[in-house]
């Protein structure tokens, strides 16, 4: 039991990110593979801070009003989590917005020019343009 | 088993049920405020593994302003997946099956969950902890230090009390002096120099050896010094990713306005005549700019920062336009000037960095700010460079917002 509790986190991760990928690749509709591109950035996240932690560590402000003694921060085992990984995932999270926002916009465009946001659907049409264009390429 | 481990368990598992539930659910406004929810919870999750800044964002992010702009985008689409014949796509479902579980036997060698002997906790070498601690050792730039300086001594100074610093010095100076004097005489001798020794050593020690700059407490935040100094040149790349994306929203969706024309009356505006919505919007409205403008500036001294700030100042604006309509958000923030703002904050970080250049220092060497104090240039610079961040995160933010929302040009 105590086993699968210490890399549970691990398991939750990989669950989480093959749902995002399932959706991605399963799903036809584009705003539903927006979503599912997030659910899998945001596993990917949870892998990086969970690695962070540190058993008996604190959040890495190195000092609290108050506090005379500060832990050191080169002392081991480490008195606070590991702040590198929270850095990477602070800045991706902001980035993966604008990623969601350019995509919600592209998806806005598709619908605006083919009426329907489900990609088998813009395959179809898409097919009957080319299949056009070759009967009218061929008259 | 601790309790933060059961809270965390019982987070998590939530949090999967939620993520699949997202996947599957068909109609896509419940996929939106699902997606919400999951942020919110995944949110909780990260507080509870101490990363608060993480927690701030995604709360902010993933709870806030992704499920507005998801919802901004539906208005425009549709409202429920296509119906299929069959639900689950096998082929898929193998695929992500297959995937898992190559990915669970690498877990089986991961180090497990907490483990201080991981490698990740190995590579914190000193010289990166050093760096972001910004021991600056009162030169222009950043520098060796001096020989005989001891890191682990210096770090257990509390903010920007150079004499308890200077008196514990003092203090294991005598004490090898003291072992010294035990080694040669008696034990009561040693006793009595120690005492004269201390006050004699604080004295000297406070007024000569030991400047402010040489441990730069001032940024306890080590994942704003991280952000902002180690990995300065990132996260000022990073801002011109979020200022790109807002560039590129604007050429794919704003539609030229002749002169004079005026933005529609839309539904939202309806919202205004709810006297609860109207009553606490405006009462919300202040609190929540003042806690962003209070994030953003003292990030360097607790969790926050530029990009938590910058979602949070965003939130305040964008509930505003929610509930009063666009054309009011536009009476106050016109679309020139949040266009405009959101390249100022990226020229005013990278102008911090070509200020440090023409001050003789490298690029983003936030030290030569304050030569006469370089340990205080540190917190000067980042709060600058933080505002620069906050500034683009906000205006591109409601950039994103308003072109998402914008009427289809028929």
């Amino acid at each position: 039991m105590s086993e699968i509790l210490e890399i549970y986190n691990y398991w939750i991760y990989i669950v989480l990110m093959m749902v995002g990928f399932y959706g991605v690749i399963a799903k036809r509709n584009l705003i539903k593979q927006a979503i599912a591109l997030g659910l899998f950035q945001t596993a990917i996240f949870l892998f990086y801070i969970s690695m962070a932690v540190v058993d008996g560590g604190t959040a890495p402000i190195w000092v609290a009003e108050g506090v005379t003694k500060i832990p050191d921060p080169l002392a081991f085992p480490p008195a606070y989590d590991n702040p590198l990984p929270h850095v990477l995932m602070l800045t991706a999270i902001v980035v993966g917005v604008s990623i969601l926002a350019v995509a919600l916009a592209i998806i806005i465009n598709i619908r605006r020019a083919y009426g329907t946001i489900e990609y088998d659907e813009i395959a179809k049409i898409e097919r009957e343009m080319e299949v056009r264009e070759a009967q009218e390429a061929a008259q | 088993m601790s309790e933060v481990l059961l809270i965390d368990s019982v987070l998590l598992l939530l949090v999967a049920v939620t993520a699949i539930a997202v996947v599957e659910v068909r109609n896509l406004y419940a996929a939106a405020m699902l997606s919400g929810i999951y942020s919110l919870l995944m949110a909780l999750v990260w507080v509870n593994m101490h990363s608060m800044d993480v927690a701030f964002t995604e709360a902010a992010v993933g709870g806030g302003i992704s499920t507005i702009l998801l919802i901004g985008t539906l208005v425009h689409t549709e409202r429920e997946e296509a119906r299929r014949p069959s639900r689950i796509n096998w082929g898929a479902l193998f695929v992500t099956a297959v995937t898992g579980a190559a990915l669970v036997y690498g877990t089986l060698d991961m180090p497990r969950f907490g483990d201080p002997n991981a490698p990740i906790h190995k590579l914190r070498v000193p010289e990166m902890i050093n760096q972001t601690v910004g021991m600056t050792s009162g030169a222009s730039s950043k520098q060796p230090p001096p020989p005989g300086y001891q890191p682990r001594k210096n770090l257990e100074l509390p903010l920007g009390h150079g004499q308890v610093f200077a008196m514990r010095r003092a203090q294991k100076a005598n004490e090898a002096r003291l072992d010294q004097q035990a080694a040669g005489h008696g034990g009561h001798g040693g006793v009595a120099a120690t005492e004269h020794g201390e006050t004699h050593e604080a004295g000297h020690d406070a007024a000569h050896a030991h400047p402010s700059d040489d441990f730069n407490g001032h940024v306890p935040n080590s994942v704003t010094s991280l952000l902002a100094a180690y990995r300065g040149y990132d996260t000022m790349f990073e801002t011109a990713v979020i200022f790109s994306a807002g560039a590129s929203l604007i050429l794919l969706l704003r539609r030229r306005r002749r002169p004079g024309e005026k933005l529609p009356d839309q539904e939202s505006a309806n919202m205004a005549d709810q006297v609860i919505l109207r009553v606490m919007c405006k009462l919300f409205i202040p609190f929540i700019l003042i806690f962003g403008l209070y994030v953003i500036s003292h990030g360097e001294i607790g969790p926050g920062g530029g990009f938590q700030g910058g979602v949070i100042l965003a939130t305040a604006f964008i509930l505003y336009a929610l509930i009063f309509g666009r054309p009011e958000l536009h009476r106050v923030v016109p679309e020139r000037l949040t266009d405009v703002l959101a390249a100022v904050g990226v020229l005013l970080y990278s102008g911090v960095g070509v200020a440090t250049m023409l001050l003789g220092g490298k690029f983003l060497d936030y030290a030569v700010l304050k030569p006469e104090s370089p340990g205080e240039g540190g917190p000067l610079g980042m709060t600058l460079v933080e505002w620069g961040v906050g500034i683009t995160v906000c205006t591109v933010m409601i950039t994103i917002f308003n072109q998402l929302a914008e009427e289809e040009s028929k």
